[in-house]
């Protein structure tokens, strides 16, 4: 069982990865402090 | 967020599962621009060639964020005409997550699916009546208010 969510740093290797794995994006804009 | 919501198992499930998690900092230019962003949290529901389809903002706890995630994943699919794919993300929502502030929009959203998968208005008047009975101060039960004529 995964213990963490894997997030993706970059746009375009996200968008890519959704497309090859047939997937949605979530993009989360934070403010890291 | 990161102390309530993202070490939540069943959000970590079901983003890894459902969704490529994707997180940048408020400012990443161009990003954050062409997205315009004014606040965190900002989360976008983007399908794989980047067009928005769901947005919320603020913090929301683990229960409301899958919420939000199966409306927007059909949103996503009722604005791409996957009216089937659309159902089964809101059935989801609606059975799984019937008390959360997603809801109303599901209720509605579902009518339309519905309706336009046959061309029959009875399931927009059903989504009203649903809708009147459950969240009558919602803005859903406020838009689907003509629907009662039908």
């Amino acid at each position: 069982m995964e213990t963490k969510i894997n997030w993706e740093s970059k746009f375009d290797k996200a968008l890519a990865r959704a497309k090859e794995e047939k997937k949605s994006v979530l993009l989360d804009f934070f403010n890291p402090g | 967020m990161d102390a309530v919501t993202y070490p939540e198992p069943n959000v970590i499930k079901f983003l890894n599962q459902n969704f490529i998690p994707l997180r940048v900092p408020f400012d990443t230019k161009p990003l954050a621009t062409d997205f315009n962003v004014t606040w965190t949290p900002t989360l976008i529901t983007l399908s794989a060639d980047g067009k928005e389809h769901h947005r919320t903002v603020g913090f929301l706890g683990p229960e409301e964020l899958v919420a939000s995630l199966l409306l927007g994943l059909g949103k996503l699919f009722f604005d791409n005409e996957k009216f089937n794919e659309a159902l089964k993300h809101l059935d989801k929502l609606l059975s799984d997550y019937a008390k959360s502030d997603s809801a109303p929009e599901a209720i509605y959203l579902r009518g339309v699916c519905r309706y336009k998968n046959t061309h029959d208005p009875k399931p927009l008047k059903e989504g009203y009546e649903k809708l009147q009975a459950e969240y009558p101060s919602s803005e859903w039960t406020k838009r689907a208010y003509p629907y009662r004529l039908l």
